[in-house]
């Protein structure tokens, strides 16, 4: 598998997927848009994963603490395997096909709005004082 | 084992698959866009982009077979899809267009990537839907 070349680099970024992946799972009510806590699963693991995306940005700015490999293993591997983008917008098309218009805009800009608040927070916590 | 056990053993199992593939991806594909996309669509159209809206396309097409694939939804929905999209990277690219001061930028990650995604989710519904009436039985 010559597309793998740097195969340490690879093996980071799997062995920080699949547990991202398993815990997503395990948090998100997939494909059950009707039940009462509907959306929250995909909120919360989206959200969190912006704070600690930040969280280890930032430090890696301001101290260069993190190694190449860390960042790889939690950023790239766990953190983008633990949030997702393609529940969100299967969550928002749901949303849109049962004309719910103020939950479709209420989840978007939500989502939006948490993130990027938890995405800068994160990030100015990493920030050298 | 216990049959619960199994199950739960099982669907881990489908997930970390599924989770292994579409990483490697996502990673993957930060060398190809950036050899693709040139100038100053590269702030909007990056890896990250291309791996949510192939993502979306995709999930579509798994939401379209309904809940009696079960182990698919788990591979290729929950797994692959999954970890191939990111919502993290969004808001990093956000941010940080945000902070350089770039607004326009930042308007253009924001709706490129919102529109793009509940278009190509819409997109891969249809086309699921179209496979399923094509399936004998």
């Amino acid at each position: 598998m010559s597309w793998l070349a740097g195969d340490t680099d690879a093996l980071m970024v799997a062995i920080g997927a699949v547990p991202g992946a398993w815990l997503r799972f395990r948090v998100v009510d997939h494909f059950e848009p009707v039940l009462p806590r509907k959306h929250w699963g995909t909120f919360g693991v989206n959200v969190i994963a912006c704070f600690a995306l930040g969280l280890i940005v930032g430090l890696e700015e301001s101290c260069g603490a993190a190694a190449q490999r860390v960042l790889l293993l939690v950023g790239t591997g766990f953190l983008g395997s633990f949030s997702t983008f393609s529940t969100f917008s299967g969550e928002l098309r749901a949303e849109l096909v049962q004309r719910h218009w103020r939950s479709a805009a209420l989840l978007a800009s939500g989502s939006v709005a948490g993130g990027l608040l938890a995405m800068l927070a994160g990030l100015s916590l990493g920030a050298r004082p | 084992m216990k049959p619960e056990l199994r199950r739960e053993i099982r669907d881990l199992g489908l997930v970390g698959a599924g989770a292994i593939p579409g990483a490697l991806l996502r990673w993957k594909l930060e060398t190809i866009a950036h050899s693709m996309v040139e100038g100053s669509l590269r702030s909007v159209v990056g890896a990250d982009f291309l791996a949510n809206m192939v993502g979306c396309l995709l999930i579509g097409l798994v939401i379209a077979q309904g809940p009696g694939r079960a182990r698919l939804a788990l591979a290729v929905g929950i797994g692959f899809c999954g970890s191939l999209t990111t919502f993290s990277s969004w808001m990093l690219e956000l941010a940080k267009a945000l902070r350089a001061g770039d607004g326009l930028g930042a308007v253009g990650v924001l709706l490129a990537s919102l529109a793009g995604g509940v278009l190509l989710v819409f997109v891969g519904y249809a086309l699921g839907q179209g496979l399923q009436r094509r399936r004998p039985g």
